[in-house]
């Protein structure tokens, strides 16, 4: 579903991406670890077309077609959902409003007919249950005045709604206490699928217990450095990052 | 003198023109000229000028005056007490009618930073260079009338690097035998990284005859430069003024002022403006007005946004009893070019009585995008629960109405990062409050 | 992926969707104004000696004004000597039904999309349809009528009801308020004339639609709406222009009276053509508009969304005089290319208890100047008054202006004032997060636009809020890259 090659990526100069690999299928729960400033959100900015990372080197081939060709909407039209770490805020615009022109949009873009209201609002009902979200938040202001828990829950929710084929969630659980926590995961697991792959970007190996990998990669500097399963999640929560640090910076001077 | 004739007949016609002033050298007459034609073209001001549609500055001006004045005054300690900030420790430097008192002052010596009459600083570079070239005077007729004609004033230069052991107080005496028109002039230096504190204090001696004040500060701040410019004005009542203060502020440079305007002078016209000619620059200008019986005070000020990433931050609170006339004009003009300014603005005022009243408008004026701007405006009276509140705690009404307004003003005090000063405010505050309340 | 340059040239290079003119013969007055040109339209109204009498008098005050000067933006040379001012389609007989209007007319009507038909009238709106100044059309007359509601034409109105006129005419706006209002005095052709009278609750919204077809004529129409006590009016006006290569003056005057615990709602979407990309032509849109709530506890609300004129210059103001009365005014003002729009609102406390409420949402793009410039006054009886004004200014790109001049006067310590504004530019993080989600960023902008209008929006009664929102759409879509 989607081959990252040699991927290279700077912002203002600095380089942040120093030549990721990585292979996602179909089906798959790939989690992306890494310390503070390891280039774990750049990632999902490179893949999502966030306009001030330029790629230097490299190439994303997305269901067959090169990811970084595209305009942002249309990664999204193709099924790539990014779970925003910050979701913004976008005040007099209706959480009901906004997804509505979501959804239709990358239907046409599909050549499917936009949604009728009715079919429309079944939809929205159903999923709401499907990934327990608060009603009353559907037809508030686009993320204004939201708990932080209930920003991530309405990512979550978006996600439930366009139904991408490669969701990546950039830190969901940063900032979230247990309950939240659980309500997100149960949300993610009840996405989950054979057709759609996941992308977990994460700096806790507590969302991991949650929400159970089929591979956890660590990236450091740059780079993928360690690509393991979700033991790995583990050793590095009782280990930390230093040793993998010093293992790379021994291959370095090598 | 004047008295039929109106007062831009006697400027222009009724007085000897600039060309009479002795200047050392006369390296600034060309500017004086200038101005004078300057002020000549703008006339004077009336309620249909929109800068002044709020102060009818003309009713101040009816009295006859004379330019001439008393260039020195026997001042007794327990006056120049008066004007002193108790516990301060601080150069002093005193003024009469705008003329230097080398004999009542204590200058810093030997340092990087002098302090000398304006008249005996005519050569020097620095005053040639600044001069009069503040853009925003350049349309205000008052500052104008104060290039062509001043007196004499101070020119305080501090050299690179230049910083003093503590602050210097600056106490502007003015007194008139018979009505005077008083027009000190005064330029601040502050050289690439020279930090100084001033602080100004004006006492008026003689209330037998009006000292009307037409004073003009320029300050240039170079690269990297900083002061901290405290400006508390408190006088008589007999007294008018008009002041302009115009700073010009290179990268890097912060400057912070404040102005204090209290009982109990009949009119005071504040004109305050900050042209940002380099970037990443900070400006802070705070002012506290307190008016009792009629005073009528006016703050205008202006910022002017010309360079990119640069802040300003502007609060200025009003508290009007008995019968005071406020006015507030704030302008922020971002230009086109001034990209990720930061500016903020906000007037506050608290109405202590039914016949006080205010005027206010700050203004936005930008045509950058990518900016961060705002302003915002209130008033109204202290709220009845809180004085409520106090009382059932035991506080009588006037003192916990004198509270109610120490806390209003605690916002301004509190950025006061000289501890006498912070006290001295709060006191002064205290006593014309109490003073209004009883009244 | 188009950068924001390309988009904006775009939208700049957008077409006037209404740039069409109407071939109807016109009977027009000659150029020039002078008291002839007065009488000459006096005598085509067949007015009475009174009405006559007060238009000159509006002429003596308008000859000894001069235009002011205190307009952020530079004021154009008018020449009021070039235009005419008066033009009516010259088939000019008493209209019963739409079927004797013009097909050319209701054809221009189809265009607009003014809602003119039987479908329209269903949704219940009453359309008095003003054709270059003079009423054509009056539908559902006589549903009004048997409320007792009078809703025609000025000129019906000055021969049907002359007490009513004669009592209430000039008393909000004078003849001498200001030079673009004794011009109209002087010289307004037709208008809109209103009254509900005690206790009724007008059923349907009140609605006409402006427009400017002849060339070199200026629209000076007059409406006045008098709601008498406890009742209910809402009044909608919409105006669109023909593209011309001249500028076109439009110096309308509205006045509104509320008496005690009555209330009004005046809604505009001012879509008049703004020029072209260079600010060739386009109407120079000067109007005067106030109300007074001369009862107690009566209510005037003003709401205008504004997108059209190449200068929109005006304050509709709103005089509290009752006690407990409430005055509002919400605005959108949308400029680009070349436009300028001046414009807010006066709130006059003048009785106890009084209270308003000013919502100013400007949007400037391109190389626009869009100011808002308000002055909120309490005088020393309005105990109690409170005020609240929010003032928000969005900026898409970086050749435009936006500017915020309140005037704020308080005479009275128990008032409250309060002001507040905002200065932005549309986020590139609020832009990508949309972008996210597939949706592109012409439609993002209409998006977070509308949302930002939406205070507003939402005062709108709702088929007119549909319209307006469109308006925001084609107006600014995709101006941000």
């Amino acid at each position: 579903m989607l081959t990252i090659k040699n991927l290279h990526a700077e912002v203002d100069g600095k380089k942040i991406l120093k030549g990721i690999n990585l292979e996602i299928r179909k089906g798959e729960m790939h989690a992306i670890m890494g310390p503070n400033g390891s280039g774990k959100s750049s990632l999902s900015s490179v893949l999502a077309g966030r306009e001030n990372y330029t790629v230097t080197e490299g190439e994303v081939i997305f269901e067959g077609k090169n990811l970084l060709d595209l305009s942002p909407e249309d990664r999204a039209r193709e099924g790539l959902f990014l779970a925003f770490q910050y979701p913004v805020e976008i005040p007099g615009v209706s959480n009901l409003h906004f997804l509505k022109t979501a959804l239709n949009e990358i239907r046409t873009y599909h050549n499917l007919p936009p949604l009728e209201s009715k079919e429309f609002l079944k939809l929205t009902k159903e999923k709401q249950q499907l990934v327990d979200f608060n009603a009353n938040l559907m037809n508030r202001s686009l993320n204004e005045g939201f708990s932080g828990g209930e920003k991530k829950r309405n990512e979550v929710f978006q996600l439930a709604m366009l139904d991408p084929k490669l969701a990546i969630l950039d830190e969901t659980d940063s900032g979230l206490d247990i309950d939240a926590l659980r309500i997100v995961a149960a949300g993610v697991n009840k996405l989950r699928n054979a057709d759609k792959a996941f992308m977990v970007i994460t700096h806790y190996q507590r969302l991991l217990e949650y929400i159970v990998p089929d591979f956890v990669h660590v990236l450091y500097n740059g780079q993928i450095v360690k690509t393991g399963t979700k033991e790995l999640a583990l050793e590095l929560e009782e280990k930390g990052y230093d040793w993998l640090k010093e293992e790379v910076h021994q291959k370095e001077s090598v | 003198m004047t008295s039929d004739k109106s007062f831009y007949e006697f400027i222009s016609n009724g007085v000897p023109g600039p060309e009479q002033k002795v200047d050392a050298d006369n390296a600034i007459m060309p500017a004086r000229k200038l101005a004078f034609s300057r002020f000549k073209e703008l006339g004077l001001p009336t309620i249909k000028t929109e800068e002044w549609r709020y102060t009818n500055v003309q009713r101040f001006l009816k009295d006859a005056f004379t330019l001439a004045q008393e260039e020195q005054a026997t001042v007794t300690p327990e006056q120049l007490k008066a004007a002193s900030i108790p516990q301060l420790d601080s150069y002093r430097v005193v003024l009469v009618n705008g003329r230097l008192q080398t004999d009542l002052s204590e200058l810093p010596a030997g340092g990087k930073i002098t302090v000398s009459k304006l008249s005996d600083a005519a050569g020097n570079a620095q005053l040639q260079a600044w001069f009069d070239k503040h853009p925003h005077l350049q349309s205000q007729p008052f500052a104008a009338l104060n290039a062509a004609l001043f007196a004499d004033g101070l020119f305080i230069e501090a050299g690179v690097n230049a910083t003093l052991d503590k602050p210097i107080q600056i106490i502007h005496v003015y007194t008139a035998s018979a009505n005077a028109f008083i027009q000190p002039r005064h330029l601040v230096v502050l050289h690439k990284s020279a930090t100084l504190e001033i602080i100004e204090s004006a006492v008026g001696l003689n209330d037998s005859a009006i000292a009307f004040v037409n004073a003009v500060t320029e300050v240039v701040l170079e690269e990297n430069a900083e002061l901290w410019h405290y400006n508390i004005q408190s006088t008589i009542k007999n007294s008018r003024h008009i002041y302009h203060t115009s700073a010009t502020q290179k990268a890097d440079s912060r400057y912070h002022h404040f102005n204090f305007t209290l009982p109990s002078a009949e009119l005071t016209r504040n004109n305050l403006s900050v042209a940002l000619t380099g970037s990443n620059t900070e400006t802070n200008l705070h002012g506290l007005y307190l008016a009792t019986g009629t005073q009528h005070v006016d703050n205008h000020t202006f910022v002017d946004h010309l360079v990119p990433n640069c802040n300003s931050n502007e609060l200025y609170k009003g508290v009007l009893l008995d019968d005071a006339n406020g006015v507030f004009t704030g302008k922020i003009h971002v230009h086109q070019d001034a990209q990720k300014t930061n500016a903020f603005q906000q007037n506050n005022n608290l109405l202590m009585s039914e016949k006080a009243n205010i005027n206010s408008q700050p203004q936005l004026e930008i045509y950058a995008d990518d900016v961060k701007c705002s302003h915002g405006f209130t008033v109204g009276r202290f709220s009845e629960e809180s004085l409520f509140y106090l009382r059932s705690r035991g506080i009588g009404e006037e003192a916990a109405k004198s509270l109610l307004v120490n806390a209003f003003a605690f916002d301004i005090t509190d950025q006061v990062h000289i501890p006498a000063l912070q006290d001295f405010l709060a006191e002064k505050i205290r006593q014309y409050v109490a003073g209004a309340i009883n009244n | 992926m188009r950068n924001s340059n390309e988009i904006i040239d775009d939208i700049a290079n957008r077409e006037y969707e209404f740039g069409f003119t109407t071939d109807i013969e016109m009977e027009m007055a000659p150029v020039g104004l002078n008291e002839d040109t007065i009488r000459f339209i006096s005598a085509k109204k067949e007015e009475p000696e009174w009405m006559l009498e007060w238009r000159l008098k509006g002429f003596q005050a308008f000859k000894k004004m001069q235009f002011p000067k205190w307009q952020h933006f530079e004021m154009p040379e008018l020449d009021l000597q070039k235009l005419s001012y008066y033009a009516a389609p010259k088939k000019k007989k008493q209209l019963g039904s739409l079927d004797e209007v013009d097909p050319e007319l209701l054809a221009t009507f189809e265009k607009l999309g003014i809602p003119i038909n039987e479908q329209k009238a269903l949704a219940g709106v009453a359309v008095d349809v003003v054709f270059d100044s003079v009423s054509v059309a009056t539908t559902f007359k006589a549903k009004l009528q048997e409320l007792g509601i009078i809703f025609c034409s000025f000129g019906e109105a000055v021969r049907n009801h002359p007490d009513l006129v004669k009592k209430y005419l000039g008393t909000v706006v004078p003849h001498s308020d200001n030079i673009f209002a004794a011009l109209n005095a002087a010289v307004f052709s037709d208008g809109s004339f209103v009254y509900i009278p005690k206790g009724v609750r007008c059923p349907m919204e009140l609605s006409t639609y402006f427009r400017i077809n002849a060339e070199n004529t200026g629209q000076f129409e007059r409406t006045l709406i008098i709601a008498d006590d406890n009742s209910y009016v809402s009044y909608l006006e919409g105006c669109t222009a023909p593209r011309r290569d001249e500028n076109q003056l439009h110096a309308a005057v509205v006045e509104l009276v509320a008496m005690d615990h009555a209330e009004i709602k005046y809604s505009t979407v001012q879509n008049w053509y703004p020029g072209d990309k260079d600010g060739n032509g386009g109407i120079y849109n000067f109007v005067t508009k106030r109300g007074i709530c001369k009862g107690k506890s009566s209510k005037i609300s003003w709401t205008q969304v504004e997108t059209g004129s190449a200068i929109t210059w005006k304050y509709p103001s709103v005089i509290l005089q009752g006690d407990d009365a409430e005055g509002e005014f919400y605005s959108v003002a949308v400029t680009r290319n070349k436009q300028i729009a001046d414009t807010g609102t006066k709130i006059y406390h003048l009785g106890r208890n009084t209270r308003s409420r000013i919502i100013s949402k400007g949007i400037s793009a391109g190389l626009s100047d869009n100011t808002y410039r308000g002055l909120v006054q309490v005088g020393p009886r309005a105990a109690n008054a409170r005020n609240f004004t929010q003032c928000d200014s969005l900026l898409i790109g970086d050749r435009c202006g936006a500017h915020t001049f309140p005037y704020i006067e308080s005479r009275n310590s128990t008032a409250t004032v309060e002001h507040e504004a905002t200065t932005s530019k549309i986020g590139e993080d609020q832009i990508f997060y949309l972008n996210q989600r597939g949706i592109e960023t012409e439609k993002a902008v209409a998006l977070i636009v509308n949302g930002y209008a939406q205070e507003v929006l939402n005062q709108l009664p709702m088929e007119f809020a549909v319209e307006a929102r469109k308006l925001l759409s084609i107006t600014l879509e995709g101006s941000v890259g």
